[in-house]
């Protein structure tokens, strides 16, 4: 009687570990996932509007000199880059206050 | 191909612009990597026992990488307007190495700044979280450090 008592609670430790084990795994890969978004919207995007936004304003407004073309995509570049960097702030400061919560238990 | 060299543009001239591209570049990735390379050691030093603030304790890394692309900004801008010497002047040369050294260093100091600032700060996260606001502010006042500097290249470039 003892004994089965006792192998049935042995079982039933093993299943909550796993499947803590499990939930930690999911944690990290949308934690990695979100890191990794991130990331490569603050790589990226500033790259991409840097020559997005000069051959676009090249291809508007021929008129205006290629200095302050340049300068106008260099700081879009820098702008955008900020606005990335903000968002990633935000949902650091916000979005991880919510997963410790999740994690007290 | 008329090469027209005089002593307003030597032959020589293009050098302090090239060289201004590549301090750009050079002293903004030093400053990165040091900055990377120093919150890197706290962040792997904390990850140990409080895994779950990984994503919090990221943001000095990303805003060390921001300082190598002002660094880039720049260096591409200069290389873009680099000529043969008969069309770029001695003058646009001064001009553009100062432009570059402004970007360049600025970003070693915020490089610096951050590096020191995101080591401690993250393993003082793990410890206090309230101190993670405070952490944030501080990098962000280094971080101007370095858009300081990239304003001034942009401006010296417009001239």
């Amino acid at each position: 009687m003892s004994n089965k008592t006792k192998k049935s609670t042995g079982g039933n430790g093993g299943g909550l570990k796993q499947g803590r084990q499990q939930s930690h795994d999911s944690q990290d890969y949308s934690s990695f996932k979100t890191v990794l978004y991130y990331c490569m919207l603050i790589v990226f995007l500033p790259v991409l509007t840097f020559f997005v936004l000069k051959g676009f304003v090249l291809d508007r407004f021929l008129d205006i000199s290629e200095v302050k073309v340049n300068i106008a995509a260099a700081v879009g570049a820098v702008v955008s880059l900020h606005i990335a960097l903000a968002l990633y702030i935000y949902r650091a400061y916000f979005g991880a206050s919510g997963s410790k919560a999740s994690k007290a238990d | 191909m008329s090469t027209e060299v005089t002593s307003t543009n030597p032959i020589y001239g293009p050098f302090f612009g090239v060289m201004g591209a590549a301090s750009a570049i050079i002293f903004s990735a030093l400053g990165a990597a040091y900055g990377t390379a120093k919150s890197g050691t706290g962040i792997a030093a904390m990850s140990v026992m409080r895994p779950e603030l990984i994503m919090k304790s990221i943001i000095p890394v990303v805003m060390a990488g921001i300082i190598a692309i002002y660094g880039l900004v720049v260096a591409v801008l200069i290389a873009g307007a680099l000529e043969e010497p008969s069309k770029y002047p001695l003058y646009r040369g001064f001009i553009h190495l100062g432009a570059g050294l402004a970007v360049g260093f600025s970003g070693l100091a915020a490089g610096f700044a951050i590096g020191i600032v995101g080591d401690a700060g993250v393993r003082g996260t793990a410890q206090q979280p309230r101190l993670f606001v405070g952490m944030i502010l501080i990098l962000i006042f280094a971080e101007v450090l370095g858009l300081y500097g990239l304003i001034v290249a942009i401006y010296l470039y417009t001239k």
